[in-house]
């Protein structure tokens, strides 16, 4: 059950105790328990942001360079491989964004100076419900629908 | 009248003079069915192999004592039913602690960090006698109660993937407790303890893994505590340029 | 460089918290239709023409929306990369992690600017 060692030094004492310890271990199960998985997953969607947020600069970039080079990444985005890895971002990036909004209600302080914290639920209608809506506008004005 | 029938308990066993690594011995006992973790090992002590080391004392929860590893989930083996698992139950030191000798921890980090954080009230001067007691609303004192729950039983620490990682992390009973102190309005230390919070291994290094909260036995959610404590730091961090240190 | 790191951890947790809010509200509706409904034509394809597209980004909200769209989860990316390399044991601790995450997001924010500057010029 004991999985590897933590580092040597982990919790250590700044002066050793009168006898010899045996190193730490790092939690068992590391990081293939429930929610330490969650969590890992989570921290893995930050390589995830990262190529979303350089392709959207490539994209910008194609913008920038006319409109001979624009047309080109859009029917470049019609390739297979192109589609199925923005599904992937998609459906990574929606999980990441559900369990931020789960978890980003108790990150809030009872009050910050005068203000006080709404209830939880607030948070939780105003982020799901916010994410909805700012989606729907996003997809409204990229298929031209809106502005 | 209680049943009696038999569970295997894995241990821990290491001895300092003896043994290069940790083993682990398996023992076959006798179980009653309203036993908790903590009871088999007693039984293994007084009955089986009087050489085991363990620690507990109060056995109902408060003293927080007798945190292990049970089935690889950090618990307080006095809270923890033995009847919840099957017919093998592993028992190992808390992760994350050098090991002092089969389920007996080193202590002595965890003590140095908690004072690192600071949890007491800190006060600018003494406050006099005729002044009378210093008064605090229930709402003011709602703010921090949770936070100050803990037993300091170090699950939270066993459970922290950044304390195994990261030895200057302060960890989640310090900061949380710290969070506490910062949170009470009869404390004026506040901007003491946050730079310290700033500092290495502070609020900072905690990545929200949520384990903390996930195992604690006091529900301190000691995760909620250092993400607060993130806020309202950086909030501290900024007014430090307009405000000069000592203006409140 | 790991004293800078220390000092700047309040900005870089600020921007990774931005980073988080607009990465986690924008990034799926727009890899949506960009990388899946438009290119299938279940969306039309007329939205992203090149001339209603450089319109849209180049007024000033859709310039400063984009530059921040792009930069700032950068920055959570940044943040969330260097934790695992934390959980994962011990290449954190001479701060070279930390600058290759942080430095490409640097970068990166910085591309960001001048793409979106030369929309302008």
């Amino acid at each position: 059950m004991m999985t590897r060692r933590a580092r040597v030094d982990s919790m250590k004492p700044s002066t050793p105790g009168p006898t010899r310890t045996a190193p730490p271990r790092m939690p068992d199960n590391f990081p293939g328990r429930g929610n330490y998985l969650g969590y890992i997953t989570f921290g893995l969607c930050g390589f995830v942001l990262y190529a979303v947020g350089f392709l959207m600069l490539r994209t910008i970039w194609a913008l920038g360079s006319g409109e001979r080079e624009w047309d080109r990444l859009i029917e470049g985005f019609q390739n297979p491989v192109y589609i199925l890895f923005h599904v992937f971002c998609v459906i990574s990036l929606t999980w990441f964004a559900l369990r931020f909004f789960g978890l980003f209600p108790k990150t809030q302080p009872p009050n910050i100076g005068r203000f006080k914290r709404p209830p939880d639920i607030f948070f939780l209608v105003a982020l799901n419900g916010g994410f909805l809506a700012v989606s729907l506008l996003v997809i409204a004005v990229l298929s031209g629908v809106l502005l | 009248m209680n049943e009696i029938n038999k569970k295997t308990v894995k241990v821990t066993r290491f001895d300092p003079d003896q043994d290069e690594e940790p083993r682990t011995e398996a023992y076959e006992i006798p179980v009653q069915d309203d036993w908790k973790v903590l009871d088999a090992l007693n039984y293994i002590k007084d009955e089986v192999d009087p050489s085991l080391s363990h620690r507990w004392s109060c056995r109902m929860a408060v003293c927080g004592s007798c945190g292990m590893q049970v089935n690889g989930e950090p618990k307080l083996t006095c809270k923890t039913a033995l009847s919840d698992y099957e017919d093998t139950v592993e028992v190992a030191p808390l992760a994350n602690f050098p090991i002092i000798r089969d389920l007996v921890v080193e202590l002595e980090g965890f003590m140095e960090k908690m004072k690192t954080a600071k949890p007491w009230i800190m006060s600018a001067k003494e406050r006099a006698a005729e002044e009378g007691p210093t008064s605090q609303s229930p709402e003011e004192l709602a703010a921090f109660k949770q936070f100050s729950m803990c037993i300091n039983c170090m699950l939270c620490y066993s459970a922290c993937p950044v304390v195994g990682n990261e030895p200057d992390f302060l960890g989640p009973a310090a900061l949380a407790l710290g969070h506490r102190y910062n949170q009470d309005t009869r404390d004026e230390g506040s901007s003491e303890r946050n730079e310290i919070f700033r500092d290495e291994g502070g609020v900072f290094a905690c990545s929200y893994a949520n384990e903390c909260s996930q195992v604690c036995p006091k529900n301190v959610d000691p995760s909620a505590a250092i993400q607060q404590a993130k806020l309202l730091n950086v909030i501290d961090w900024a007014k430090s340029f307009v405000v000069p240190r000592g203006g409140k | 460089m790991k004293f800078l790191m220390l000092k700047l951890e309040p900005i870089i947790w600020q921007l990774f918290g931005g980073g988080m809010m607009l990465g986690a509200f924008l990034y799926p509706a727009y890899l949506l239709v960009i990388g899946f409904t438009a290119p299938l034509g279940i969306t039309p394809i007329e939205g992203l023409s090149y001339e209603r597209v450089l319109g849209l980004a180049s007024s000033i909200p859709g310039s400063v929306l984009i530059a921040a769209t792009i930069s700032l989860p950068l920055w959570a990316a940044a943040h969330h990369v260097r934790h695992i390399f934390i959980d994962f044991g011990g290449l954190e601790r001479d701060g070279f992690v930390g600058l290759v995450c942080y430095g490409s997001a640097a970068v990166g924010s910085a591309l960001a600017i001048i793409a979106v500057l030369r929309l302008h010029f």
